[in-house]
């Protein structure tokens, strides 16, 4: 096995391949925009998958129609972290209780879409498609906001870090989106080439990727940009990990991440690639597992535990830079649960929810009333607010972006950022 | 003819289109359309192979990849469920077993199918923690991959692993759990759009005390809701198996099915609805009898064509499989992909959740470009390599590229590069491809030792082409 010194050699030996800003042919031409590195502000989307019961997330403790309906997932006044005389959140977010406080934390209450879908997918493919009612188009909402950034050249304007597949949210952009995990070495293996010839093996790989294919717009120009992609990247991934490696703030070694890699890990590597200036505005990372349909409560304590800590410290890592001043992180589930918990001291699929926002640069505090629980539909909550207001919001005055050509349609801004609106 | 110039399917009559093909000499059944064949029904094949496929002509060919063959491995006695019993004691165990019947079984055509399924109902050892279970859910998938698919619902519904992994168990009478119901809708027969919630509150209602105790299916009589139920507009007291019943009886299960037995074998451009109905309604007719609709596609002028060559992205089983065939599968250790197959994110018994891979464009992104290149490098360089994760596998990689060239007896470079490519990608390359390799490979005029190495970079260099990752 090599050693890091060694590997590094070789790489830089042959950095003909993988180094950035090679010429792409015409036919391949990347349209996607990148920010300047270091400069812009940075979005961070946490997706809590499987629908996180939004009712014990921020919990109206002080209603009796709550306790009635939730006899064995029930939270009282004193367990809650206090917001209000009637809202406080779920015991394990004292940390967002914290955020809070300074005021960097916006909850967003009673968001949803007219007519939800309860099925995972469905509903799913609407939060991260942004598009509610109509055919769906196959892209997401971040990747058609990727293709509208302004300002900025070169480097990787999105970036999902975590093991699952890009989600739909990153999908359809024309290019600059990658995705980033754990488990997978982040270099060639180009181990066995015959000394000295190493540059003119990845050249032979670089040409055949761009050789003009028979049909095009076909898979196989897709396959070829997916390909050059790939390379371009690397190297530049590869010094920022060394970096954090060498600092200790993760264990990657050979190329690998070294040990577990959940949230806290994951956001532990995006503050690294902002504080570095890597140039990517959009950062992607899930939490799976709010599918509680049984035995609820010991479940979505662990996770929403994971995600207080993984977020708190996420802040935590920004802010000597004042890189904290240029992140807001949103979080969001595909929906809520019903109000009524289910025979299996669990919760089935509902509607409507709440998200939060959190950074220095929000507005802190509730925004919107929390749905009340004595007028729901079919056991479900009313929403009030559509969560493309929220999309139209950060993508407007957050990113920079014309939301009305990613969403398709005008949103009403909300009152989620300081300074604006 | 490239798919750019041809009309789009919404122009096309479909009763032409899946009329048998029969080759002629202007379109002859050749290695293109036979190496289209194997990777498409099964996982690929070895050039000898294929060449003779090619002498025996497309009606036999066929016939024998449904009949299935004789065990590719002498030594191997056990059959698929008795190895299974012996060695499946824990999720990579079966995982490595499956790999094996897959690449080295009697029946990679059903075995292809199992994968179908696999995807179709797709079910997660992540929830269901039981080998033994999943192990025995694939022997039910396998049973019944090219049979009719009412008895195979049905199985499905009552299948132990199923009924843990959409808690069935907590589905009873007045407190419905309506996560089966919704998803045998939704996933396994009619999609979304054809049913309302209501159709899902009735039809949960006529599920419940379908339970298990991990092993087995048990009915709960006293769990059971025998009231009247009213499922896509049909009323009776209705149990689990009038549900499904009912479901099959509505035309869109026949079209939902068909489209996505389109998109794993044919194309993942889904096609307009016109160019489907002739097979949905054949199917339908044929009581789902899943063989014959197989036949039907594999069979058809619409398969042997630019609509379908090419129009996939090999799965990462697809792309290991076919790799291992292509450079000799008898070297290859079956575990030894289990974790590659995961880098490519494809885990199997583990699909990300219950509506299975994404599969197309989602299989390529960053790190899975990536591991797929490394995996070409290590399939084709001939070292061993160790799994340290897991000692006890002991797993190698022994192929080496270059003992095919050997085997051969091939020293030009350009004869060399026109056989690789004849074994990986069917020739089909753009002349400047071609030249590209044939430069690499007589670049200073290697001999010996030298000159393997230099065969087993080409080699690799094949199989990172945007071509290579195709179906």
């Amino acid at each position: 096995m090599l050693t890091r010194r060694q590997f590094l050699t070789r790489s830089l030996q042959g950095a003909s391949l993988l180094s950035v800003g090679t010429v792409v042919p015409e036919f391949l031409v990347n349209t996607a925009l990148a920010a300047e590195a270091g400069k812009d502000n940075i979005l961070v989307v946490l997706e809590m998958a499987g629908g996180n019961d939004g009712l014990n997330t921020v919990i109206p403790h002080a209603d009796d129609v709550y306790h009635k309906m939730r006899p064995t997932l029930r939270y009282t006044k004193d367990q809650v972290v206090k917001v209000d005389d009637s809202i406080g959140l779920h015991p394990s977010l004292r940390g967002l209780g914290g955020l809070l406080e300074k005021g960097q934390l916006a909850i967003v209450q009673g968001v949803g879409y007219p007519n939800p879908d309860r099925s995972h997918f469905e509903s799913m493919d609407i939060w991260q498609s942004g598009e509610v009612g109509r055919k769906l188009s196959g892209t997401g909402w971040l990747a058609r906001g990727v293709d509208n950034l302004k300002d900025g050249k070169g480097g990787i304007p999105a970036m999902q870090v975590g093991p699952e597949k890009l989600p739909l949210a990153l999908q359809g952009a024309s290019g600059g989106v990658l995705s980033f995990n754990n488990k997978h070495q982040y270099r060639l293996n180009l181990a066995g080439t015959e000394e000295g010839r190493v540059p003119a093996r990845k050249k032979l790989l670089d040409d055949l990727a761009r050789l003009e294919p028979g049909d095009k717009g076909g898979l196989q120009q897709f396959v070829q940009r997916r390909q050059l992609q790939t390379y371009s990247h690397l190297e530049k991934l590869e010094e920022i990990l060394r970096e954090g490696a060498n600092n200790n703030e993760f264990e990657f070694i050979d190329g690998q991440f070294q040990r577990g890699f959940g949230l806290n890990s994951r956001l532990q590597l995006v503050a690294r690639l902002i504080t570095k200036g890597f140039g990517t505005r959009i950062f992607y990372v899930a939490l799976d597992g709010f599918d509680t349909h049984s035995g609820q409560m010991e479940e979505h304590k662990k996770l929403l535990g994971l995600l207080d800590t993984a977020v708190t410290n996420f802040f935590n890592l920004l802010a000597p830079g004042g890189h904290d001043k240029r992140t807001v992180l949103m979080t969001f589930s595909e929906f809520g649960r019903r109000v009524g918990e289910n025979g299996s001291k669990g919760t089935d699929h509902g509607s409507g929810s709440s998200l939060f926002v959190a950074g220095p640069a929000v507005k802190a505090g509730l925004v919107g009333k929390h749905p009340s629980l004595n007028d729901l539909d079919a056991g479900d909550l009313k929403f009030h607010t559509d969560f493309r207001r929220v999309y139209a919001t950060l993508l407007d005055q957050w990113l920079g972006c014309d939301s009305k050509a990613v969403l398709g349609g005008e949103f009403e801004a909300m009152e989620l950022l300081n300074g604006k609106a | 003819m490239p798919k750019a110039a041809l009309p789009p399917l919404e122009k096309v009559d479909p009763n032409e289109a899946w009329k048998p093909w029969e080759p002629d000499n202007n379109q002859p059944w050749d290695l293109k359309w036979a190496g289209h064949l194997y990777r498409r029904a099964a996982f690929g094949a070895a050039l000898p192979e294929l060449h003779d496929a090619v002498k025996r002509g497309l009606p036999a060919t066929l016939e024998r990849l449904f009949q299935g063959q004789a065990p590719t491995n002498d030594n191997f006695a056990d059959t698929r469920r008795t190895s299974g019993l012996n060695g499946g004691r824990n999720a990579f165990d079966l995982r490595g077993w499956w790999v094996y019947w897959m690449l080295k079984g009697a029946h990679p055509l059903r075995e292809k199918l199992t994968l179908f399924w696999h995807n179709h109902f797709a079910t997660s050892i992540v929830k269901v923690q039981k080998p033994r279970a999943m192990f025995e859910q694939n022997e039910l998938m396998y049973r019944h991959a090219a049979g009719k698919f009412a008895p195979f619902l049905l199985a499905m519904s009552k299948d132990p692993a199923m009924l843990v992994w959409l808690d069935s168990n907590s589905n009873v009478k007045g407190k419905p759990n309506e996560n089966f119901a919704r998803e045998v809708m939704e996933l396994f027969s009619l999609g979304v759009g054809n049913y309302t919630e209501k159709d899902v509150r009735e039809a949960a209602r006529a599920f419940t005390g379908w339970h298990t105790d991990g092993e087995r299916f048990t009915f709960k009589q006293n769990l059971h809701d025998g009231d009247s139920k009213t499922v896509l507009g049909q009323s009776g007291n209705w149990n689990g198996d009038d549900v499904l019943r009912i479901l099959l009886e509505q035309s869109a299960a026949s079209r939902f099915l068909v489209r996505k037995f389109y998109r794993f074998y044919v194309s993942e451009e889904a096609p307009p609805d016109h160019f489907i109905q002739p097979l949905a309604e054949a199917f339908k007719k044929s009581d789902y009898d899943t063989a014959a609709l197989l036949k039907t596609i594999l069979q058809s002028r619409h398969f042997y064509s630019a609509y379908a060559y090419r129009q996939r992205i090999k799965s990462p089983v697809e792309y290991c499989l076919c790799a291992g065939h292509q450079v000799g599968q008898n070297l290859l250790t079956p575990r030894a992909l289990v974790g590659r197959l995961e880098a490519m994110g494809q885990q199997l018994f583990a699909p990300p959740n219950v509506k299975g891979w994404e599969y197309g464009k989602s299989w390529l992104n960053t790190s899975t470009v990536l591991a797929r290149h490394n995996f070409a490098q290590a399939i084709t360089s001939g070292k061993t390599e160790i799994n340290a994760e897991d000692p006890e596998a002991r797993i190698a990689i022994a192929i080496d590229a270059a003992a095919l060239v050997r085997k051969a007896q091939l020293t030009e470079p350009k004869p060399t590069v026109a056989f690789l490519l004849d074994t990986l990608v069917d020739g089909e390359v753009s002349p400047s491809a071609r030249e590209k390799l044939i430069e690499y490979l007589a670049d200073g005029k290697p001999e010996g030792d030298a000159r393997d190495t230099r065969v087993r970079e080409v080699v690799h260099a094949i199989m990172t082409m945007p071509e290579y990752q195709l179906n």
